[in-house]
């Protein structure tokens, strides 16, 4: 196995605490970064180090659990225990909360832009997904509240060019919503995974999602045009979608974590066993067996429980971890094929 | 046992009491079994028929008064809660909420409750009701 991954950096980012979610922003020069101090913190590469650029004000009374970036990367916004999402936006050299989102009646647990930028999402352990439209003078409505899922929401995702919305949940299942009739509807159920999907990803063209779970496997679904017809069951606008791949027997513990390279199509895991992994297509790989294979397995990336991984979306390779144990490291994947 | 042709034989009356009685016994407990449950099961059902319909109910009268609050109005903010609050209304007419077999009726409850949460973070009023609610009818949600 000639493919490495490498330490670029290694900073502690939020110390004497659990560093919970990293994103990068659009143009991949900062990283936005939460944690059980109820702290949001934006580093940027400064020389050989990585620096804290900005500290947002106290704006949660609980743990930040996820952290999302606009896609105009002017707004980030923050999903929190304390049962609310805040909306950020830079104000001269500072970020500031510019609107606190409240309606969830408990935990947050993740926040997700659509690509279009005027949709938000968020998920929440009161087993609800709320839809939020964004208008030309900032202001959020909620434009659906839907209950598909039977337990606590783990995370929702957009697809990359689409107006479809996926989510994953403590009931083991992943959802996949389409707008009707000005409302939000469920429109597939993947089941599959034996215990709670933790996270969901999209490769880069949005054909196929990498769910991770509990179940310490990874599995890749994608969508089936001719299932309707099928099983004949369901209306002509349910969306169906199938299981084509499943990693498993890599992981010795629950998988948090899922994402997907942009990029090289690379899938990276954050893994309960304090390990990274990294794993590639391989080249006989088709439309009709998906084969993925472990390219990197780093075994102590950190000390404790990783709780997400990122690919840079601009610099290929580049992939940001975070801890348990507070730290974030930043890697350089490389790969000889 | 078995055997045995009628009941004119004296050992065999004593010796089938023991059964007989059993099943006679078995037969008044069932009856009054049978009334016991009915009662219970019908007990159940007004308690979980009225908080239903009272938090149902409560919904709709919820949407009525906000709907006449925001009538008037014609600027696109109240355009839009009023639409939603319309859309809740229609939840709510559009089902048979007094068939309690109705096979998707869990689902609809599940759907104006969902509905209810949105109008409320539109209208920015909390709402936890339950205080407010719990001592009227029971109901939670």
């Amino acid at each position: 196995m000639k493919d490495t991954l490498n330490v670029l950096h290694k900073f502690n980012a939020h110390p004497d605490s659990r560093c919970w979610y990293v994103a990068w922003n659009p143009t991949g020069t900062l990283l936005a970064s939460c944690g059980g101090d109820r702290t949001i913190r934006i580093w940027a590469r400064e020389g050989d180090s990585w620096e804290c650029r900005f500290l947002l004000p106290e704006g949660h009374q609980r743990t930040v659990r996820k952290v999302a970036w606009s896609p105009c990367g002017r707004y980030l916004a923050s999903a929190s225990f304390d049962a609310t999402t805040c909306i950020w936006g830079k104000k001269g050299d500072d970020f500031e909360c510019l609107t606190v989102l409240e309606g969830h009646e408990n935990e947050v647990k993740c926040v997700a832009w659509a690509p279009s930028g005027s949709l938000l999402a968020t998920c929440s352990r009161d087993k609800s997904v709320w839809v939020w439209e964004v208008d030309e003078e900032d202001e959020y409505e909620c434009v659906s509240v839907v209950n598909a899922h039977t337990q606590d929401v783990k995370h929702v995702i957009w697809h990359p060019t689409q107006e479809l919305l996926a989510s994953a949940s403590y009931d083991n299942t992943v959802r996949l919503y389409r707008e009707e009739d000005d409302d939000w509807v469920c429109k597939a159920t993947l089941e599959g995974h034996a215990a709670t999907v933790w996270s969901l990803a999209f490769d880069p063209s949005g054909q196929r999602l990498a769910s991770c779970s509990d179940d310490r496997t990874v599995k890749i679904w994608k969508e089936s045009h001719s299932a309707s017809e099928e099983d004949g069951a369901g209306t002509s606008s349910d969306l169906h979608w199938k299981c084509i791949c499943t990693l498993s027997g890599f992981h010795s513990r629950a998988i948090y974590d899922v994402s997907w390279c942009q990029q090289t199509g690379a899938l990276a895991t954050a893994c309960g066993d304090d390990g990274v992994r990294v794993f590639k297509e391989d080249t006989n790989s088709g439309p009709h067996q998906t084969i993925f294979s472990l390219s990197v397995h780093m075994p102590k990336a950190h000390s404790q429980d990783v709780n997400c991984v990122a690919w840079n979306p601009k610099e290929a390779g580049v992939l940001a971890s975070c801890s348990d144990d507070g730290t974030i490291v930043i890697w350089r994947y490389q790969s000889d094929t | 046992m078995t055997s045995v042709s009628g009941c004119e034989d004296l050992f065999d009356c004593i010796l089938m009491a023991d059964n007989r009685f059993h099943c006679e016994a078995y037969k008044e407990g069932f009856r009054e079994g049978t009334n016991q449950g009915l009662v219970e099961g019908k007990t159940h059902g007004t308690v979980h028929g009225a908080k239903l319909c009272a938090e149902m109910s409560f919904y709709y009268g919820f949407a009525f008064t906000w709907k006449c609050l925001l009538q008037s109005n014609t600027d696109t903010k109240s355009r839009k809660r009023l639409k939603t609050l319309e859309s809740l209304t229609e939840f709510i007419e559009g089902f048979p909420l007094n068939d309690p077999q109705y096979e998707k009726l869990q689902e609809c409850v599940e759907k104006v409750r969902a509905k209810f949460r949105q109008v409320c973070a539109m209208l920015n009023v909390s709402a936890d009701f339950r205080e407010y609610v719990s001592s009227a009818s029971g109901m939670s949600f």
